[in-house]
């Protein structure tokens, strides 16, 4: 076993009805100490996965390895896999403190042992004060954390994580991304995280794989994720996208020139077309805009603004260009901030690598 | 408008004090094959209409409708000691009782009460259950070495106790002298001790002759409007054990403070003529009170409602009524409540 | 400041704000009382009144008190040796004469329940002292002369524990015990001890039908809560089946079952488990009375059962094997806990029910299967001594209030959950 084949998922198929399969065919090596997250919409097949790793659910056909290891026959209690639930599963009848020596207990560690442990545990979550009280009587934060501790407390190989923050509220949310990777980063253990929340992907992980219909769209590192997505899918997933349509005029190497339907040529990145004449979305990331800029650009167009928002830190401003009005640009809201009015003409231009000539689909 | 308002109003108001003036009887009875039986006998033939509900015995009904002074109730069927507890208590109105009180075969109990008919706790078994010696006489039911196998008998304790003392060799006409000593109830209870072992308990009619027919018993205690059923109507092989049968009275009262009293007077007074008790006994084998009944049916036989002759199995009639006691409802109003939980004890243990 | 504090705070328009807010509340106070009253006026009429007016008759002696008020005062002065004085004598013969039909019936029945016998006796001499003048004493012969039990000091003795109009007889029966003439207590006669047995049988039953119903009960709630909805919908009717039948048509199906030669004797016999001559008596006994009442009485179980666990997320047990439990530790210590609610519940009703059940005893108990119901149902009926049923009923309403507060003490009523 390499240190990349911590986790391996081989072949793996999943259906719970015969007829339907929720994984097609996946193959995914995790390497150790990483912190990798399956991000996808509900129903893309990502809890799924987790589940099968868990034990909760067994592969239909192919294996899933654990350092070397196939388990599909190992119970999920001799696993030594940790686990934070969705809505955190603390067991409402024991205190916090017991609810973190319970897998200490069942696993017949030392009672001092225990107790240095669980202290260890509660203080690495900064609850050290909390012990007695009941899960129900702390607050949702002070719960996932709770959560997170009990699923480290016996020092598993492997953490699994389901949408552990999903009920928290958005300002608790980032802390909280914080928090667990912090925590991922100290102790370094693998972690396997389940979300359908983009930016916490982005915020947290080494490795994303956006899943989508029972299949990995793309799994790379959350900036290539970002920068270059390979699929018209993953650019819509992955952060605010700009898409404009049109047909392919020509290909040279790496870039080629898109028409649009309002008769505009774009010059974009080469990524997944094939050939002149095939349908293409354009992907382009808002920040990637300028608005009027002196400096030299492959695309320049002209735009009229539709709507301009204030957001504080920056303006969203959408606009209409290539016949498309949906047209997103993010305006800094800095001292030299320009002066737009709803309805004013601007020149907008974008560098050609920054356009992404994807399959429309 | 309004005119025409008044009249409907008023007319509808006559039409509720006429109806009132002609209201339904209530009439309450067992239920089951005695109560249809009494329908067909009489009350189907009675010119006014009569509701009929049924009820699990007892006073408790009357005496909480009667405490309530919401008497819903206006003719009621009971057993002897109701009628004499209930007369007693003032929960029943007294009726006039010169036209039957010369020709019935015992009682009445009270002052309250008017005839109806006899049902008989009877012992029992089916013919194919003994192919060789058939039991004859009481003391055969108590005799379990020379006829082995269970007996099945109610859970209370009229009955049990008097036959227990004729099967020890008490005469029928002293069974109730002895019964008021507390030697003689001893004495009883020490006779059932030699069957304890092999008796099962029903509770419900229909139980014993299931018993019976499905050999869960050997003999047992049972209605005998219910055996007559058995053999009469579906052609059961059973036979009576008519020794020691111990005679019940049952009895019609009309509640105080029915609504409908004048009328329910009317009705009892049809109810318990001749005529009437014996249509009861042409649906089912219970036994007119009246010695003029008997008569009727005497006359008429072939009397059963499915042309055979029905004297045979009732109990009143002159072969059987030598064999049988005709149970004390005065012991029982007295004896009843302390007896009872002696069985219970007896029982239960 | 200082006058705020004495006179509390007040509103913008110097109304003081408990007042103001009195005022505000006082609405919605009323609406909502009218909103609960018909349910009140309801449980008053229909629960308290005759709860209430069932448990003054178990201490109430005072009718037999007011039909003869000079027997009794005279008779205090009784020595209880031998027979009474003439003065007793000649006070009862009036007592008795004058008294009306109905007056002296009613008494007669209570005193009756003291001693069997006087029922009849009284009943006797009220016909038969009209013969009698009232200047025609002395009496005592005369009425020993009409019925001898006149002569029986044993009855007069009997009188004596009903002096009072308050009396604790009726509990005393209802554990086998009972005033002598002088109101000590003292033991019922051997044969006649039934009450306290009962009462053990009744508990006895009780708990065994409650722990079946558990038994029976936690693995068919546990399967209906995780199923899914389409089989779990099936089963729960599986359930809910005998419940819609009617009680005596499964009374009877089960006789059916369980009689000595029924299906499951025969069945046995055939599978030569047992001998043709030892087949079980599963019938018109204690045993046939649990078996029946644990079927009647699942449901009950069931469902308060049922709605718990459906409540007891999945993921507990997910994360109890998480951490390394094995099945077996896993439900006794997450998953048993959390349905202790229902588990509870449902105990509570179903021995709450069973305690007080009297048909299916009355049917299928036969010889020792009957409880504390059937002869509560016995004397209401049949001997109308209601104020025994009232005492047996009482002593049952105080079991369970006792229960229902040690409950309280140990798992916390807000802990029960019927769904």
């Amino acid at each position: 076993m390499s240190i990349k084949e911590f986790v391996k998922f081989d072949k793996v198929d999943k259906s719970y009805d015969g007829e339907v399969l929720v994984v097609k065919n996946l193959n995914l090596d995790i390497s150790k100490g990483e912190f990798l997250t399956m991000l996808g919409p509900s129903g893309s097949g990502k809890t799924t996965c987790l589940m099968m790793l868990a034990g909760f659910e067994t592969p239909t056909n192919g294996e899933i390895y654990l350092e070397g290891q196939p388990i599909s026959n190992i119970p999920p209690n001799k696993r030594g896999i940790g686990m934070v639930f969705q809505n955190y599963a603390l067991f409402p009848h024991m205190t916090v403190k017991e609810n973190l020596m319970f897998p200490l207990e069942v696993r017949k560690v030392e009672a001092n042992e225990i107790e240095k442990k669980v202290k260890t545990a509660l203080d690495m979550v900064e609850l050290g004060e909390f012990g007695n009280r009941m899960p129900l009587q702390l607050s949702g934060g002070q719960q996932q954390r709770v959560a997170l501790a009990r699923a480290l407390v016996f020092e598993p190989r492997l953490v699994l994580m389901d949408e552990p923050l999903g009920a928290l509220d958005k300002n608790l949310r980032e802390q909280m991304q914080y928090e667990i990777k912090h925590i991922h980063e100290n102790i370094g253990i693998t972690v396997v995280y389940v979300t359908h929340d983009q930016s916490e992907a982005l915020t947290m992980s080494n490795r994303i794989a956006v899943f989508n219909e029972g299949k990995i769209q793309q799994i790379s590192s959350p900036d290539v994720l970002y920068e270059k997505p390979n699929s018209s899918f993953v650019a819509q997933f992955i952060g605010e996208n700009n898409q404009l349509n049109g047909k392919v005029t020509s290909i040279n190497g790496e870039t080629c020139v898109v028409e649009t339907d309002t008769g505009e040529n774009i010059n974009a990145l080469k990524i997944n077309i094939n050939k002149v004449g095939d349908n293409s979305l354009i992907s382009l990331r808002p920040e990637r805009v300028y608005i009027n800029s002196k400096e030299k650009f492959d695309n320049n167009f002209d735009a009229v603004v539709k709507e301009l928002i204030y957001l504080g830190d920056h303006i969203r401003t959408r606009l209409e260009i290539c016949g498309n009005d949906q047209f997103i640009v993010k305006v800094p809201n800095s001292h030299i901030g320009l002066k737009l009015s709803e309805g004013s003409s601007v020149k907008l231009s974008w560098k050609t690598e920054d356009s992404r000539a994807l399959e429309a689909r | 408008m309004i005119k025409k308002i008044k009249i409907a109003f008023f007319s509808l108001l006559s039409l509720a004090v006429v109806s009132s003036a002609y209201a339904d009887l209530t009439f309450v009875s067992w239920g089951g094959a005695y109560t249809a039986a009494q329908q067909k006998g009489y009350i189907n033939n009675w010119s006014g209409k009569v509701n009929v509900e049924n009820y699990n015995g007892g006073l408790g009904e009357v005496k909480a409708q009667v405490e309530s002074g919401n008497v819903t109730w206006d003719v009621v069927d009971i057993l002897p000691d109701q009628g004499v507890t209930g007369c007693d208590e003032g929960l029943f109105v007294k009726l006039d009782q010169s036209e039957f009180i010369d020709d019935m075969i015992a009682g009445p109990v009270s002052e309250c009460v008017a005839p109806q008919i006899f049902w008989a706790y009877t012992a029992f078994y089916s013919k194919s259950a003994f192919p060789g010696k058939k039991p004859k006489t009481i003391k055969d039911f108590f005799d379990v070495k020379k006829f082995p196998g269970k007996r099945a008998i109610h859970t209370w304790a009229n009955a049990t106790i008097e036959m227990a003392l004729v099967a020890d060799g008490v005469k029928k006409k002293d069974v109730y002298k002895v019964m008021s000593t507390q030697e003689g109830i001893d004495r009883a209870f020490a006779k059932l001790d030699t069957i304890k072992d092999h008796v099962i308990f029903w509770s419900a009619g229909a139980k014993p002759l299931e018993m019976i027919s499905s050999g869960e018993a050997v003999m047992a205690l049972a209605y005998n409007g219910r055996i007559g059923a058995a053999i009469l109507t579906d052609g059961k092989d059973f036979d009576y054990i008519w020794d020691a049968t111990v005679l019940e009275q049952e009895y019609l009262a009309i509640p105080r403070g029915s609504k409908n009293e004048a009328e329910a007077r009317k009705f009892v007074a049809y109810a318990s003529s001749p005529e009437s008790l014996a249509g009861v006994t042409k649906h089912i084998t219970y036994a007119p009170m009246r010695k003029s009944a008997l008569k009727v049916v005497q006359k008429g036989e072939p009397w059963f409602h499915n042309g055979v002759d029905v004297l045979p199995h009732v109990p009143t009639s002159k072969k059987i009524i030598k064999k049988a006691i005709i149970a004390d409802p005065m012991w029982w109003a007295d004896n009843g409540a302390e007896v009872s939980e002696r069985f219970g004890a007896w029982k239960g243990n | 400041m200082s006058e705020i504090t004495n006179s509390g705070i007040l509103t913008t328009d110097g109304i003081p704000l408990k007042e103001s807010l009195k005022k505000a509340e006082r609405k919605n106070k009323i609406r909502a009382l009218l909103l609960v009253a018909p349910l009140l006026l309801f449980i008053f009429f229909t629960f308290v009144m005759p709860i209430g007016s069932m448990l003054t008759r178990s201490t109430d002696d005072s009718y037999i008190n007011n039909v003869f008020p000079k027997t009794f005062k005279v008779y205090q002065k009784w020595d209880r040796v031998g027979l009474p004085s003439e003065e007793i004598y000649a006070t009862m013969f009036l007592e008795v004469k004058q008294a009306s039909g109905f007056e002296i019936g009613k008494a007669s029945t209570r005193m009756n329940y003291a001693k069997s016998g006087w029922k009849s006796m009284i009943k006797k001499s009220k016909r038969k002292f009209k013969k009698i003048s009232e200047n025609d004493g002395p009496f005592k012969d005369k009425m020993i002369e009409v019925d001898k039990k006149w002569g029986d000091p044993e009855y007069w003795l009997a009188l004596g524990v009903m002096v009072d109009p308050t009396t604790y007889e009726y509990y005393l029966n209802s554990f086998d015990k009972k005033y002598d003439s002088e109101k000590n207590i003292i033991d019922q006669p051997e044969e006649r001890r039934i009450y306290t047995k009962t009462w053990i049988k009744t508990f006895k039953v009780s708990i065994l039908v409650t722990f079946f119903c558990l038994m029976l009960g936690y693995p068919i709630s546990y399967l209906l809560a995780t199923l899914p909805l389409k089989y779990s919908n099936l089963l729960m009717i599986c359930v809910l089946l005998p419940f819609w039948t009617s009680l005596l048509v499964r009374i009877v199906v089960w006789m059916v079952i369980l009689q000595q030669k029924g299906v499951f004797n025969n069945f046995m016999v055939i599978s030569g488990l047992i001998a043709d001559e030892n087949r079980w008596q599963l019938m018109y006994n204690q045993t046939g009375t649990i078996i029946v009442m644990t079927q009647i009485l699942l449901p009950f179980m069931v469902l308060p059962l049922y709605s718990v666990m459906k409540t007891i997320s999945p993921n507990y047990m997910r994360a109890a094997l998480n951490l390394g439990a094995s099945p077996l530790h896993a439900f006794w210590k997450i998953y048993m806990p959390n349905s202790v609610p229902g588990i509870s519940a449902g105990g509570m009703l179903v021995f709450v029910i069973a305690i007080g059940y009297f048909i299916t005893p009355e049917l299928v108990g036969g010889k020792d299967g009957q409880m504390i119901g059937n002869w509560i149902g016995y004397h209401l009926k049949t001997t109308l001594n209601w104020g025994l049923s009232a005492a047996l009923g009482g002593i049952l309403l105080v079991i369970m209030t006792v229960l229902y507060w040690i409950y309280n003490k140990l798992v916390g009523i807000e802990n029960i959950k019927l769904g």
